[in-house]
């Protein structure tokens, strides 16, 4: 059963709530219905759907529907409401990435479910015209996907530019430069002056 | 070594028409990212590429000598640019803006190509991300400068 709100690869604290969206997570089984019966329910538009690969769980992916229902139309100004936001996930295994489609809920849908099949491959049963967006027609590969290499397979073996090795943080040891030093004394101040005042408290 | 009448007159011809084509380079338009906004800008009054010649930027390929590849060129978008290069009437000249249609610049990914010479013949390579009007200006002047030194010969000959 995918997680429902946070695990070892996927907590809470890397993902933080932005908004006041109702968050739920659903089975590919129930998707539809519980779809049609959000869309019933007033959320008229379909924001996005998006996708998240997570290499190491099954079921591989996420799909998320972004919905949002908006308040009805009123007469005067001050009675405006606030839309409320929906944001529906389903866990998608990529032994079988497919999905049934809802672009007859949300025209929408349609390009939203492309961009999903060429940077994942998730398939999307139904789809009146399911093919690439983004990449070009006969790309071969999903890029979005962990497994892919960033600088695409024919040039992933080739040699970077020397410049490319040169960042400080990817090579582990500590920036050169004044402004570094400047940020590393104080840095080791603020620790000293944190390590100071625990003692104080110690000894109190 | 004389110099007959008729060649005199041809190489007179010669100069004139590379000072005609020096003087009134319009460039097609070709702004495909941020290094466009830059290049808009070397059109507004306080860098004005005009006054070098370009006049105005031509829509059209076969209305253009110029193309200044301004932006990240996608996979998607490098035959299109290829098909309106082939499309320009000779003589033509090319200009890469930035360091994206230079060589790839910051997207070193599978998605952009890594510089326009790997699909078209560039004159002059502008740096910088993006370049200022300056330094687009430089490119332009260095253009002029390539077509008024002269070329293979023949006023019909790429400069």
């Amino acid at each position: 059963m995918p997680p429902m709100a946070g695990s070892a690869i996927d907590p809470p604290s890397l993902r933080p709530p932005i908004d006041d969206a109702i968050i739920e997570r659903i089975a590919p089984a129930q998707l539809r219905a519980r779809l049609q019966a959000l869309k019933n329910e007033g959320y008229a538009m379909l924001l996005d759907i998006g996708a998240v690969d997570y290499p190491q769980r099954t079921p591989r992916f996420d799909v998320v529907y972004h919905l949002l229902k908006l308040p009805p139309q009123v007469a005067t100004p001050s009675e405006i409401g606030t839309p409320q936001r929906y944001r529906l996930l389903c866990g998608v295994p990529v032994e079988n990435p497919m999905l049934p489609t809802v672009t007859d809920l949300w025209l929408s849908a349609d390009w939203a479910e492309r961009e999903v099949y060429d940077l994942f491959g998730i398939a999307f049963e139904g789809h009146p015209d399911l093919r690439r967006i983004q990449m070009p027609t006969h790309w071969e590969g999903h890029p979005l996907r962990k497994d892919y290499p960033l600088r695409g397979p024919a040039r992933e073996r080739s040699p970077r530019p020397a410049f490319a090795n040169k960042s400080n943080l990817v090579a582990g040891t500590p920036p050169t430069g004044r402004t570094a030093q400047a940020l590393q004394e104080q840095v080791a101040r603020a620790r000293r002056a944190q390590r100071e005042g625990a003692e104080d408290h110690e000894a109190q | 070594m004389e110099i007959g009448p008729g060649q005199f007159l041809l190489a007179k011809l010669d100069d004139v028409a590379r000072w005609a084509q020096s003087s009134s380079v319009w460039p097609l338009t070709m702004g495909l990212a941020c290094c466009a906004i830059e290049m808009m800008t070397a059109t507004a009054p306080e860098y004005d590429i005009a006054r070098l010649g370009s006049e105005v930027f031509r829509a059209s390929p076969r209305q253009a000598d110029l193309m200044i590849v301004s932006g990240r060129v996608a996979q998607k978008m490098g035959p299109i640019v290829k098909r309106l290069y082939d499309q320009m009437a000779d003589p033509k000249w090319v200009i890469s803006m930035g360091a994206c249609a230079s060589s790839g610049g910051i997207f070193d990914n599978y998605a952009i190509i890594q510089g326009i010479d790997t699909i078209i013949p560039v004159d002059v390579y502008v740096p910088g991300c993006p370049p200022t009007p300056d330094g687009l200006l430089h490119a332009v002047n260095l253009i002029q400068q390539q077509i008024r030194a002269g070329g293979r010969g023949g006023i019909l000959a790429r400069a």
